[in-house]
């Protein structure tokens, strides 16, 4: 045999083989796809919100959690930008094969305020794990002894009442506000409502002198309420708050039963395989139900509330209903 | 600060776990500083994950050492390469690297690195023994004196601008349209995003910053490699002449250490926008003699050197003394304190006093190591001289995206930094300065935020914003700034027409 047809033969060979190698890798892929379960890659954990807030900081609770019991990591990313509508966007917007998973909070503000386009149907419901109720803070020498009396002033001057939003005016802090002067015969629409970055913005400038009134979380407000630059005039919880047993709940302090705040939960893009969410919603009932988990919320001031996919589905929808009312007449 | 509880804090301070990972730290700093494209802020954010394995003390100490030293190590490519390594150099990297053309690349940068230093520990002195009183101070900013120190920070593009005032002014409104990009900051409508959820975010400050003075350089090398194939600069000798180039800049150098201190404590400026407003106010205030090149280019490095470092000192007082980020840098530290189950705040220093003032001691000494780090850093960028650009050049580029998408996660990062490298390389050409274009985009929106809220509290009476004292000061200090020279140089066109023509 000469070397002319030695190299024939060999190209030949070389060539079988390739198509045998490529087919049984195909053959192998195939099986593997339909054998191996979910997870088998490292899955992604969408937090639209930035690095260090109390989003990032339960999101990684949570990833470190699923993926103990997963065994794939489960891998945090940050998209922050927009005020989260970006992080929720590319969330929403994934392939819902389970390997993009998202946090999700109140949002049902963004579409009715035309920053975005989600609403709950682009979303696959997993579990709420977490509840903040909000707090009603002014400024510690304001001349309100208590809620009623703030609540008489607003009524007497609105517009001479200024109210931080603590973020964006659509946002949970001022939807909860808003509920609660509608509440007492105020017209929210009237009250001046000015946005900020965020609740330490809005908390800055009641302690400068700028605003009256900031609604948001007690954990939010600590740093303030503890230097005594403000007072939390009422929690709006059924109960109060173990970490705060001197701020009076809504009922205490003005008698009315208003439960509103921000939420935090676990979500899938829409249609995300119903095995997929089962399993997902059983992990994080053990985790929320853990006391390791319990303990570690309590201890950076997060409030807990189960919620399985159902009842979670039910809220949002609720939520966002109540959301979009409220912003019609808040008049944004 | 007793003596007894600066024992305890040292004490905490001095063990081997932490020592050993403020030296990781620092070593990372060194390497994200030094690449350009990598910023200090995308270093601390690296290290949130690590933070959770962490006792407090370790994360927190080396968050801050690797701020202080990321930040300086950002000289050094700016100085060989003219590419700022952090967007917290690109005040002086023009300046740097004219010394290094000339042979004098060791005087830059040991003259950077002193500044560094000097401006780091006055900041973290300020944290240790000022820190109650700043903070008090901080607290008695509303939106209307944010409005007027955002106008007052925007008055330095005018010094900065360079020798062409409509370029400088150019540059501004560049800035203050591509901050425009992204959802509006007061009432969150979406504004020039075309339709498009990515750009809801904006135009994102590190990919910008990344693009114009990194990506601009490594396009305008790729389209004329002539450029860079003089001899690349040698670093030459770093304390030859050093002791009578800072002797003679103690009062730029301590005016931009209390610059960056003060511009750092106030939330939404960081140690970018400090070196700039440090060098256009010692520019304004020290008296300029005729002096040569290297002196002129000195001028610019001291005091931005300082206040860059100073302003990490600065923007942790707020963080730390009442948990208000200064920055994102600070968002970040407030975050590892929370995740160390402490929330920072008055009562932080009440219930975990040994560990903050520790801490605090922590970002003292990173301060002090960072002479001997930087020269450390200045011996390894040797090899890298004697890289060829050709190689050099598509690394820094492959880094700048990685950086970019790093921090904002998104690929839309991508093109943004892609561009304003375009946007950077035409600008350049066109003999455009790139700084006030810095200034344009970090407070066009805070001035646009402070004046439209401090209007809407007010039901639109535009009296409130000289209402209060704090505010009606700064204001009739801004006036000053833009007043006195215009009526100077009306005064002295009077006199003598035509000397100023």
């Amino acid at each position: 045999m000469n070397s002319h047809h030695t190299r024939i033969l060999g190209r030949a060979a070389v060539l079988s083989l390739a198509v045998v190698i490529v087919a049984m890798v195909a053959v192998a892929w195939t099986a593997a796809s339909a054998r191996t379960e979910w997870p088998e890659r490292p899955v992604t954990l969408i937090v639209p919100s930035g690095a260090g807030g109390g989003t990032d900081l339960t999101g990684r609770m949570l990833a470190e959690r699923l993926e103990a019991r997963f065994g794939q990591p489960f891998t945090v990313i940050n998209q922050g930008q927009g005020g989260g509508v970006v992080g929720i966007g590319a969330m929403t917007g994934a392939r819902p094969d389970g390997y993009t998973l998202g946090i999700l909070y109140n949002f049902a503000h963004y579409k009715a305020l035309g920053q975005a386009d989600f609403d709950v149907d682009d979303v696959t419901p997993i579990a709420q794990y977490n509840f903040d109720p909000a707090g009603f803070q002014a400024r510690a020498d304001s001349p309100w002894p208590d809620l009623p009396a703030a609540l008489d002033a607003i009524k007497a001057d609105p517009t001479g009442v200024t109210i931080g939003c603590a973020g964006g005016c659509g946002g949970s802090w001022p939807i909860a506000v808003a509920s609660l002067l509608a509440a007492w015969d105020i017209d929210p629409a009237r009250v001046r409502m000015i946005p900020s970055q965020g609740a330490n913005a809005s908390l800055q400038d009641l302690a400068a002198g700028g605003l009256d009134v900031v609604p948001c979380s007690l954990p939010e407000a600590r740093a303030f309420l503890d230097a005594g630059l403000v007072r939390a005039l009422a929690v709006f919880a059924d109960q109060r708050l173990a970490a705060f047993p001197d701020v009076p709940t809504l009922e205490e302090a003005a008698g009315l039963t208003l439960t509103l705040g921000a939420w935090r939960g676990v979500v899938g893009p829409a249609d995300l395989p119903e095995a997929i969410t089962r399993r997902l919603e059983a992990a994080l009932r053990d985790i929320v139900h853990d006391p390791d988990f319990r303990a570690e919320m309590a201890a950076h001031g997060f409030g807990l509330r189960w919620r399985d996919a159902a009842a979670f589905e039910a809220f949002m929808r609720a939520e966002e209903q109540r959301v979009h009312a409220m912003i019609r007449d808040l008049g944004l | 600060m007793t003596p007894a509880a600066l024992g305890a804090a040292l004490a905490l301070l001095l063990t081997p776990q932490v020592l050993a990972v403020m030296a990781g730290a620092a070593v990372l700093g060194l390497v994200v500083g030094a690449l350009p494209g990598l910023t200090a802020t995308l270093g601390v954010a690296l290290l949130v994950p690590f933070a959770l394995l962490l006792e407090p003390l370790p994360a927190l100490a080396g968050v801050v050492t690797l701020a202080a030293v990321a930040i300086t190590a950002g000289d050094l490519p700016g100085a060989l390469l003219r590419v700022p390594g952090t967007p917290a150099s690109a005040a002086y990297a023009e300046a740097a690297h004219r010394l290094a053309r000339r042979g004098r690349a060791g005087l830059a940068l040991g003259t950077g690195l002193v500044c560094a230093a000097v401006g780091g520990v006055a900041g973290a002195l300020v944290l240790l023994l000022g820190a109650p009183a700043l903070a008090g101070l901080a607290l008695h900013m509303s939106t209307v004196e944010r409005f007027w120190l955002a106008v007052l920070g925007l008055s330095a593009a005018a010094v900065v601008a360079g020798p062409s005032p409509p370029r400088g002014a150019l540059a501004v409104l560049i800035g203050l349209a591509l901050a425009l990009v992204g959802l509006d900051p007061v009432s969150g409508q979406p504004r020039l995003t075309f339709g498009l959820t990515d750009l809801s975010g904006g135009l994102g400050l590190i990919p910008v910053m990344i693009g114009l003075f990194a990506v601009s350089r490594v396009l305008a090398h790729a389209l004329d490699p002539k450029t860079d194939e003089r001899a690349p600069p040698r670093i030459g000798p770093v304390f030859a002449g050093l002791g009578q180039a800072l002797g003679r800049r103690r009062r730029a150098i301590a005016l931009g250490g209390g610059v960056g201190v003060v511009i750092g404590a106030i939330p939404g400026a960081g140690a970018d926008i400090a070196a700039y407003v440090a060098q256009a106010v010692a520019r304004r205030l020290t008296p300029g003699r005729t002096k040569g090149e290297d002196d002129h280019d000195l001028d610019a490095i001291a005091p931005a050197g300082a206040a860059n470092n100073a302003a990490i000192g600065g923007a942790l007082v707020p963080a730390t003394v009442l948990g208000i980020p200064g920055d994102s840098l600070t968002a970040i530290v407030i975050g590892v304190l929370m995740l160390n189950g402490i929330t920072p705040g008055p009562a932080a220093f009440l219930l975990h006093g040994d560990t903050m003032a520790a801490v605090l001691l922590a970002f003292l000494l990173a301060n002090l190591l960072l002479v001997p780090a930087g020269l450390l850093a200045l011996a390894l960028a040797r090899p890298l001289l004697a890289a060829p650009p050709v190689v050099l050049m598509p690394l820094i580029l492959g880094v700048c995206l990685v950086g970019s998408y790093a921090v904002e996660r998104t690929t839309t990062a991508l093109v943004v930094t892609m561009a304003a490298g375009v946007l950077g390389l035409l600008m350049e050409r066109g003999r455009v300065p790139l700084a006030p274009v810095v200034l344009g985009l970090v407070l066009g929106p805070l001035i646009e935020e402070m004046a439209l809220t401090s209007l809407m509290k007010a039901g639109g009476d535009p009296a409130v914003l000289v209402e209060r004292p704090g505010a009606l000061g700064l204001a009739l200090v801004t006036a000053a700034v833009w007043g006195v020279p215009a009526v100077r140089a009306g005064i002295a066109h009077v006199r003598h027409p035509r000397d100023s023509d």
